[in-house]
């Protein structure tokens, strides 16, 4: 019965079945019910309409992950990778060959408009461009030699969301939701914000071959500003509250005739269990939205205040609300109606002005995270989907740099990484990656591993085969851990 | 590792379709008891070492137990020590020491005595693997059709193969289906549409022998017919009116190759000249413009695919190409998956890369793209229509008049300036400094138009497909790599399938017509079997073969084999003809069971793999949409045709992330674009396969989101007003209404309990929106709105009996 805290037994359809046919309250008492408990006793019916089987391979680092994804590629040589040979040989031809594969065509080097400066007591080098998200360097892992294999936007998001760049595939917070399950059965185990909707749009947060249950619920996408994402069909538009529930209650008592009258059978029971979640969701999700309830002083902290940092500090401080709420997999997009981080022309005044909307709410995040202890377990990640050349593309104050993804810089911080290090590093001029490479495989195994998943193990059988993140690839990159 | 958990789940077929209990439980031990056993136990209670004398690696050892005793009492996980030591319950007794194991594995194991602590002596013998002699590989066998005990039930030999089983297996089918579900069941199947109340009536009072027949003779006949099972084609097809992955433009004719397929099956065109046409079109010889224009048309089977259209390594890309459509062919029509080949031989079929090679020969001697520079161009073939001729005409003289125009223009102008130049000065050069300015703007003007007119030339009608290129062989791929070749394999069809390579191909053409007519061969062990599997998966919801993409090693194997066979050799003897086989299962008694499940079968053959009962299914994605437009009297019939606002390879999506696509149509869902990277949120809501792969089997699942959608949404919301709307036109009662209603959306009358639950609830609504709508009429049609909304999201009106 429902007088327990609304806990439905996970046995057979028939006992729960039995059950609902004993219970006297309909629907709408029972939901008003479940809306006043706490969140401990809200625990909902292990049905396809939650993800179950938290189920890792081994003990977890972090519980949880915050991918904070720029998307176009941000330049690692005037971020967090200087180059003093660059510098000194701006002007000049690489003095190697470049790739075999390029995007386009670039011609001699260009030394960074920015200049750098160490930081902390670990001295990590942050350009000018970050100074508020240099003040935390000392939490940061730096990882300077990523590196991908699809010089192309679409190519390369689509690789560093599924590990895939040529065929649709599940993307990585589908598996870590199909790994982990979520923390909180009212919400999705894997959240979207403002994602791009081009370069495999979709796909980039779909499950693909995985049950739908793992795919992420994205909160609008990157051409609605972030105050007005939300989940699509989460509010009724006319229906007042009132007679959405009575509707409710009806059409409870007609699907549980209809289910004695056919038989046990687990989906309909299935059907009847996934109206009360969804009226529940109906309640949590836009409570984590409603970011008024946050302080004067947060609010500013993230710069929710100022019009250049409002429409990110709204991505990450939902996050954090996500985050604290049980949510296993929150992406964050940093995309405008452009491609935020393509810089092909005009880098300087382009790159200082996305910096300029992300710096204050990232550093925010972290410090955020970190006093309210959420850090030592949620992993933060950094990065896009390529890097910049070091040489330039066209030339004079309007420069630029095409895309790279033979060697680039990625950050993770929390989750049971090292904060204040830095490793793998870039050649003399910041082009290919050189010491201790991390391809993006490398990256996605340990970030599973950090997470509690061996990215060997974590398999589905789909179309006859065993299909993993990874592929056949894949090295933990254990060096980073704390 | 990922190898030995594969070897778990290659269970010998003997034991996975005869005893599902025991099939249940010895899967239930290898995937989730064994792995705990070896990972965490038998390191110190194994072979090497025996702590405590006990060991844990067979059944015997397990009941034997240690120093302590039997490790495992069955049936009691409480009194067995193995359990109380992983629980840690008990200080002297902790399992393992260093680390206590998840409580989902706990689970596993508590659950695994309380089953009985079932140990089979060693992991189960796996299939082996490349086994060449896999019955899917033998051809289609000549079988006899079983004796029955019951000789009443079946009414074709088909219901033989079933009822045999059944009676093996001492189950009986359930009764037959009463006339209306029958009645929505057979509409829904053949039309995706529910029946209307006056065609539900007609056929009640039809109480003739062939009522039913014909009833399916109707339902085959109808237009609606193409357009469902059309729709069923399009899903292994992957059929897409955008290409998807990176660069997201507009198939802007793709709707041609799916209307041949709606016409295709109207017509009950033979399947086998269906495939021929979809893999070979171009090279067939027409009787006809109109057939050679639909033979073009249907080889935008091999185009449609999504491809990474800004590959920058060509190379790459071509093969990419290439694979896609060997994947693509392997699994519809063969259910392989060659895939696997391009790197190294096929792990678990008999497919070697020599044999992927040799099939890549024949796709990469065929042209499918024309361009491949960023942003890459696929080939489409113009198509010589009388439209196209007129538009073509038209053009040309808009061109022709603006020409004419200019020189007109030039011609005064220069009569004008050399007559205003004063005797005996010789002219310029160009006579057009002296004009005045008036006329140098009119000039300008004009050609401006030209220019602008030249750019813009008219869209003639035009269709994705492919055709011949450069005739060459491939080397093999190492590894897959594109720059790394081994050694050029001559074209050529896999050797497992097919007996001796008598098929030569031609070496001046691809080989895609041999392919094809390989393929459509009566002697091919898969083609014909994969058909009727899928054929019997779209009316049943699951096929003899569940994995029906999937009939190589790591498949499942048919339960009903004979029943395959039978079917493949009928349909072929029945010249590839879809009506006939639909005429043949529908008219089946298994087919017309009602879904009601004994208690004998839901314990034995919980997943009704012998077909003891007709299994209750969700309306499909389309359905769901169709069936609100129907019963709120609003679906638009208009037949073909795009949608797409886009222009042909036109961007669906690009950086801005605007969703331009416009879903407000009312005509049949098949009609509304298919945009890949992004499916309509209402369809993705409700399983519609992804569009990149061919997908045979689409998933049910039962998620919060989908109820979001019913609850929240403004189209279910609009069809509740329409409904409403129709509901209360056609009768002033309340409980008439009410009868319409239930007629109108689940096929039936209501009962009294529901009269007067939905009357009790009419004036709740009505009482509630009193403050908000003072007009009474109005607030009473709102109500009423309120009611078809739960009416539209109930299970009777979702759900198929």
């Amino acid at each position: 019965m429902f007088n327990s805290g609304h806990r439905f037994p996970n046995g057979p359809v028939l006992t729960r079945r039995a059950a609902l046919q004993r219970s006297a309250v309909g629907f709408g008492s029972l939901a008003m019910a479940s809306m006043l408990a706490e969140r401990s006793v809200l625990a909902g019916p292990e049905s396809m309409n939650s993800v179950v089987t938290p189920h890792p391979h081994h003990a977890a680092r972090a519980k949880r992950i915050i991918f904070l994804f720029m998307s176009g590629g941000p330049s690692q040589v005037d971020t967090f990778d200087p180059k003093p040979l660059l510098t000194r040989d701006d002007g000049k031809p690489l003095p190697f060959d470049k790739p075999a594969i390029q995007f386009n065509a670039t011609s001699n080097l260009l030394k960074s408009p920015w200049r750098f400066r160490q930081h902390g007591e670990s001295g990590l080098w942050v350009s000018e461009l970050f100074p508020k998200l240099a003040a935390h360097v000392d939490d940061l892992c730096m990882l300077h030699s990523i590196h991908g294999t699809n010089p192309a936007h679409g190519g390369a998001v689509m690789k560093l969301h599924t590990g895939s760049d040529n065929f649709v595939r599940p993307s990585m917070g589908s598996w870590v939701s199909y790994g982990l399950g979520t923390e909180n059965h009212n919400l999705p185990a894997f959240v979207t914000i403002c994602p791009t909707l081009a370069f495999g749009g979709i796909n980039n947060w779909s499950s693909a071959f995985l049950p739908a249950i793992y795919q992420g619920t994205s909160l609008g996408n990157a051409s609605v500003p972030s105050d007005k994402a939300h989940v699509k069909y989460i509010q009724n538009s006319r229906l007042p509250r009132e007679i959405q529930l009575l509707q409710l209650d009806r059409l409870e008592k007609m699907n549980r005739d209809h289910l004695a009258r056919s038989g046990a059978e687990a989906s309909l029971d299935a059907r009847l269990a996934s109206f009360e979640l969804a009226f529940r969701m109906q309640s949590e999700l836009p409570k984590i939205e409603d970011l008024s309830t946050e302080s004067e002083a947060t609010q500013r902290l993230y710069g929710l205040d100022n019009p250049v940092t409002a429409n990110f500090a709204r991505m990450c401080l939902m996050a954090r609300r996500f985050a604290e709420s049980g949510v296993r997999f929150i992406q964050v997009t940093h995309n405008d109606d452009k491609v935020q981080w393509d810089q092909h022309s005009d880098l300087k005044p382009t790159h200082e002005k996305n910096a300029r909307e992300v710096d204050q709410p990232i550093a925010a995040l972290l410090y955020d995270l970190k006093a309210r202890g959420l850090l030592e377990d949620t992993l933060i990640w950094w990065g896009g989907e390529f890097g910049r050349t070091p040489t330039a593309e066209g030339a004079g104050p309007g420069a630029g740099r095409d895309h790279n993804q033979e060697g680039f810089t990625m950050w993770l911080a929390g989750g049971g990484v090292k904060g204040g290090i830095r490793y793998g590093t870039t050649d003399d001029y910041g082009y290919y990656a050189a010491e201790n490479k991390v391809h993006i495989h490398d990256l996605h195994a340990t970030i599973l591993d950090l997470l509690g998943l061996n990215h060997e193990r974590l398999t589905y059988r789909y179309a006859g085969r065993d299909f993993r993140l990874t592929d056949v690839e894949g090295h933990v990159v254990r060096e980073i851990y704390a | 590792m990922m190898l030995s958990f594969l070897i778990f789940l290659l269970i010998d077929e003997s034991v996975s379709s005869v005893n599902p209990i025991a099939a249940d439980q010895l899967r239930q031990f290898e995937t989730e008891v064994r792995p705990v056993l070896v990972d965490h136990c038998l390191k110190c209670h194994g072979v090497e070492k025996q702590w405590a004398g006990l060991r844990l690696d067979s059944g015997n050892a397990v009941l034997r137990g240690g120093d302590s005793g039997p490790a495992v009492v069955p049936g009691q996980p409480d009194a067995s020590l193995l359990i109380q030591a992983i629980r840690h319950n008990d200080a002297d007794l902790r399992m393992p020491k260093d680390e206590q194991l998840s409580d989902q594995q706990i689970a596993s194991l508590v659950r695994w005595v309380e089953l009985g602590a079932a140990y089979p002596d060693q992991a189960p013998r796996a299939k082996r693997h490349r086994d060449r002699d896999h019955w899917a590989f033998r051809p289609a066998a000549d079988v006899a059709v079983p004796d029955v005990q019951d000789n009443a039930w079946p009414r074709s030999d088909l219901d033989r193969f079933i009822l045999a089983r059944l009676e093996g297996q001492l189950l009986t089918p359930a009764p037959k289906a009463d006339r209306r579900t029958l009645m929505r069941r057979v509409t829904f199947d053949l039309t995706g549409l529910p029946p209307s109340p006056e065609e539900i009536d007609a056929f009640i009072a039809d109480e003739g022998p062939q009522a039913y027949s014909n009833l399916v003779e109707r339902l085959l006949a109808s237009p609606a017919y193409g357009e469902r099972w059309g729709r069923h084609w399009l899903d292994v097809a992957r059929y897409a009116d955008s290409n998807g992955l990176d660069e997201n433009i507009a198939h802007g004719n793709a709707w041609r190759y799916r209307d041949y397929v709606v016409a295709s099956f109207n017509s009950d065109k033979p399947l086998d000249r269906f495939i021929i046409a979809q893999i070979a079109g171009d090279l067939l010889d027409a009787n006809s413009e109109d057939e050679r224009h639909e033979y073009l048309v249907a080889t935008g089977f091999l185009s449609i695919g999504p491809k990474v259209l800004a590959e920058v390594n060509q190379p790459k890309m071509r093969m990419d190409i290439v694979d896609e459509q060997i994947d693509t062919v392997g699994r519809v029509f063969m259910g392989m998956t060659f895939g696997c080949a391009r790197c190294h031989d096929h792990k678990f079929d008999p497919i070697d890369a020599a044999d992927y090679y040799g099939l890549a020969g024949i796709f990469k001697s065929t042209r499918t793209m024309d361009t491949y520079t960023k942003v890459a161009k696929w080939h489409e073939f113009p198509l010589q229509t009388a439209e196209a001729a007129t538009m073509q005409a038209e053009y040309d003289a808009q061109l022709a008049a603006k020409k004419q125009a200019i020189e007109t223009c030039i011609g005064q102008a220069n009569e004008a300036a050399r007559a205003s130049l004063p005797e005996g000065q010789t002219p310029p050069e160009s006579l057009e400094t002296l004009y005045p300015e008036a006329k140098k703007a009119e000039l300008a003007r004009l050609r401006e138009e030209l220019a602008t007119l030249e750019k813009t030339p008219p869209e003639l009608p035009s269709t994705m497909g492919v055709t011949e290129d450069e005739i060459a062989n491939v080397a093999i791929h190492i590894r897959g790599n594109p720059s790394r070749l081994g050694d050029v394999v001559p074209r050529h069809f896999p050797p497992v399938m097919l007996g001796p390579a008598e098929w030569v191909m031609p070496p001046a053409q691809s080989g895609r017509r041999e392919l094809a007519q390989w393929l459509t061969d009566p002697r091919h062990p898969l083609t014909a079997r994969v058909l009727v599997n899928r054929f019997w998966r779209w009316h049943f919801g699951a096929g003899l073969v569940t994995t029906t993409d999937n009939f190589g090693l790591l498949g499942e194997r048919p339960t009903h084999p004979e029943l395959l066979d039978w079917l493949a050799k009928r349909f072929i003897a029945d010249g590839w003809s879809l009506k006939a086989l639909h005429r043949l299962i529908l008219n089946s008694s298994t087919y017309q069971q009602s879904s009601s499940v004994s208690e004998k079968a839901a314990e034995l053959d919980p997943e009704n793999r012998l077909w003891s009962h007709f299994s209750v299914r969700r309306l499909d994605a389309e359905e769901v949409r169709d069936a609100m437009l129907f019963v709120s009297g609003q679906l638009d019939r208009t037949m073909g045709g795009s949608l797409l606002k886009v222009k042909n390879r036109g961007y669906l999506f690009d950086h801005t992330s605007i969703d331009t696509t416009d879903y407000n149509s009312k005509r049949r869902s098949l009609y509304l674009p298919v945009i890949r990277n992004n499916v309509f949120d209402l369809f993705q809501l409700l399983d519609f396969p992804d569009p990149a792969v061919p997908i045979g089997d689409r998933s049910t699942t039962t998620v919060a989101t989908q109820a979001l959608l019913m609850m929240n949404s403004d189209f279910v919301m609009q069809a509740a007003d329409d409904l409403a709307a129709r509901v209360c036109r056609d009768a002033t009662a309340d409980a008439v209404r009410l009868s319409r209603l239930y007629q109108l959306t689940i096929g039936r009358q209501p009962t009294d309990p529901e009269l007067i639950d939905d009357l009790a609830f009419l004036q709740q609504i009505n009482q509630s929106l009193t403050a908000t709508e003072p007009e009474p009429e109005k607030r009473h049609l709102k109500a009423w709105s309120v009611l078809c909304h739960v009416r539209l999201a109930s299970s009777e009106f979702i759900y198929v009996q």
